[in-house]
């Protein structure tokens, strides 16, 4: 994956509460050739206490090229809250976020893009269209540009 | 309040106002007759004091008479026999008018009589002393009436007629006292009936008065009852509303979050399926090495081949239930979402949905040679993908499960009323045991013979639609004899037609 604004590779966060999902998503992120580092996060605050730092305000973050794949059901908050936070932060509201999650329901679709989501997919329970659906996704990965946080 | 007894004062109050009107009435007529009555008697006092009248002017005539002929005998003067002949016809005359007054009473025409004879006695006696004067006879005349015949005469004649006049006058005080009776009669006649009209006007109002003052009671309790129950439906709406809405919250969290562990079950059964061929290939590639060190145990060991068969089959079987159950919560899902869908409203005509949904089946229909004949349909003013979502299923049932020994045949027909519009949706082909009527409607059931897909949505999902919008969904059918689904729609859909459902 390329970055131009910076020299650093881009990190993925995965936040994603199905361990089994994260799995399956890594593999055939993995398997489409995308060998970037993934951090997984199965639970919102953990992943909302990495993003925007001990302080709350993604100090920490600064600077640094990242790509979030987000669920939006989490079992202590839900994704959309993570997803308007991240937009809404000075720092962190250019990264883009992928919301990649069982829900196809079209106002929750709808709400993502309001609040300033990238990319919306659905999983797929049929496997093979998941794992395509992942698949392509790593080849999307490997060719945009992702912007440094300042 | 007891019927019985609303029902007794609701029959008393027109009795007791029909029986005031029947004294009222009863008084009227009563007073009527009494004043004819009251003119009767003025008519009869009239009629003594007539006939007292000329009985006196009978009695004067008489003695103008005699006067006259007192006055001839004395004086032979001619003018007296004049006055003479005058006042005898004159108290005959009056005599015979009392006669026409007093017809009808026999007693009155026997005593005239007698006053007649008198009269003639005296006229006679009266005659004969005039003739006896007239022929010069003077002495003779004078010793005629010097006989008292005249006068006992005229005595008898003047004690009749003032009897008679007494009579009268005795029957005038009768009269006028019946006279005043009939009177005070009317008086209290007509006292009676002001007072009544006043009583039954005072009962008339009172009774209303009672009358409007229950209705309004009624009418208070009726609002407050009616508040009430509208409070009760408004809970009980708004309690459905919300367990309806939970149910479809439920629904959808249920499918939504089982949709989840399905997806790594399908997930890692697909990465076993990747991993068997390298593990198949690695075990044929280990028998081979095996089969050139021990021959023999390599014969006994279960062939590759077979194990893999083994193998495929249980992810086979894994894949197929998956899917299915993927199918099933997509179902679910489905229903939810068309549960909490907002409805639309507009007017739909239903000629032309039917003909857009007829031509997206055409080619499957001629494929079957079937045949959708449409009747000229109302329109009807509903959710456009509802509507459309409930004739499509019933007509793609329709093309889905006709007979095999003959070509299909449906048709749709409608009809409105003021409120509502039907439609039919009629087939022959292979029809529902009554049995399962009701299962059909059911999710997930599904009834006869199993040789199409299907998951047993598709009636479910338009019972629940139909119900959404207000309408009911009828069955008639036979097995072997076609079916026939009616769509009862109310004509106009607004929020407030919504049926818990």
């Amino acid at each position: 994956m390329n970055s131009k604004m910076s020299q650093e590779p881009v990190e993925i966060i995965m936040i994603e509460d199905d361990e089994g999902h994260a799995r399956l998503i890594e593999k055939n992120i993995r398997r489409a050739g995308v060998n970037n580092r993934i951090t997984p996060f199965t639970n919102g605050t953990d992943a909302v206490s990495f993003l925007f730092g001990p302080d709350g305000s993604a100090a920490t973050n600064k600077n640094k090229p990242l790509l979030i794949l987000l669920d939006l059901n989490l079992p202590d908050m839900t994704g959309v809250d993570i997803l308007g936070r991240v937009k809404s932060n000075e720092h962190l509201k250019r990264i883009p976020v992928v919301v990649l999650t069982t829900t196809d329901d079209a106002t929750e679709i709808q709400r993502c893009y309001d609040l300033g989501c990238n990319v919306y997919i659905t999983k797929p329970v049929d496997y093979e269209n998941f794992a395509n659906a992942i698949r392509q996704l790593g080849l999307f990965f490997s060719v945009i540009q992702v912007p440094a946080t300042n | 309040m007891p019927t019985s007894f609303s029902t007794n004062r609701n029959l008393a109050q027109p009795l007791l106002l029909l029986a005031g009107f029947a004294l009222l009435i009863g008084i009227s007529i009563g007073t009527l007759w009494l004043v004819d009555r009251a003119a009767d008697d003025a008519r009869s006092v009239a009629h003594t004091l007539r006939v007292q009248d000329m009985m006196s002017n009978v009695l004067l005539n008489m003695r103008r008479a005699e006067a006259g002929q007192r006055g001839y005998l004395f004086t032979e003067a001619s003018r007296y026999l004049d006055d003479y002949n005058d006042a005898g016809p004159a108290a005959e005359e009056q005599l015979r008018l009392v006669r026409e007054q007093t017809a009808d009473n026999p007693r009155r025409k026997g005593e005239l009589d007698a006053i007649e004879r008198t009269m003639n006695g005296k006229f006679a006696e009266m005659d004969r002393s005039i003739e006896l004067t007239k022929a010069g006879n003077r002495d003779a005349a004078r010793t005629f009436v010097l006989g008292d015949r005249g006068r006992e005469l005229m005595n008898d004649l003047r004690q009749q007629i003032e009897k008679l006049i007494d009579d009268e006058g005795r029957l005038l005080t009768e009269r006028n006292e019946a006279s005043q009776r009939t009177n005070r009669w009317l008086l209290i006649l007509t006292i009676l009936g002001a007072a009544l009209v006043v009583v039954v006007g005072g009962i008339a109002v009172l009774l209303m008065r009672r009358n409007v003052a229950q209705r309004e009671a009624a009418r208070q309790e009726l609002a407050v009852i009616n508040a009430n129950l509208e409070r009760i439906v408004e809970f009980r709406t708004a309690d459905l509303v919300e367990a309806n809405e939970e149910i479809q919250r439920f629904a959808y969290i249920v499918s939504h979050d089982l949709r989840s562990p399905l997806v790594n079950i399908m997930g890692f059964t697909s990465e076993l399926e990747a991993l068997r061929k390298d593990i198949f290939d690695e075990i044929g590639k280990l028998r081979a090495q095996l089969d050139e060190l021990n021959a023999h145990a390599a014969a006994q060991a279960t062939p590759v081949e077979t194990l893999g068969k083994d193998f495929d089959e249980a992810l086979g079987f894994i894949k197929t239930s998956i899917a299915k159950m993927d199918r099933l919560i997509n179902a679910v899902l489905k229903l939810s979402r068309e549960g909490r869908r907002q409805f639309n409203p507009e007017t739909i005509d239903m000629n032309e949905m039917l003909g857009s949904i007829e031509q997206t089946v055409a080619h499957r229909a001629a494929e079957q040679e079937a045949k959708v004949t449409i009747d000229d349909l109302p329109a009807v003013e509903s959710d456009r993908l509802a509507i459309e979502q409930i004739f499509s299923n019933l007509i793609d049932n329709a093309l889905k499960y006709g007979r095999t020994s003959e070509p299909s045949r449906i048709a749709v027909t409608g009809h409105a009323n003021a409120a509502y519009v039907s439609f039919d949706v009629s087939d022959n082909g292979r029809g529902i045991d009554p049995h399962d009527h009701q299962r059909v409607f059911e999710l997930f059931r599904r009834s006869g013979v199993q040789d199409k897909p299907g998951e047993g949505i598709g009636l479910a999902h338009v019972r629940a639609l139909v119900r959404r919008m207000g309408g009911t969904l009828k069955l008639k059918s036979e097995l072997g004899k076609g079916s026939t689904f009616t769509v009862t729609l109310p004509r106009r859909w607004t929020e407030n037609t919504r049926s818990i459902a």
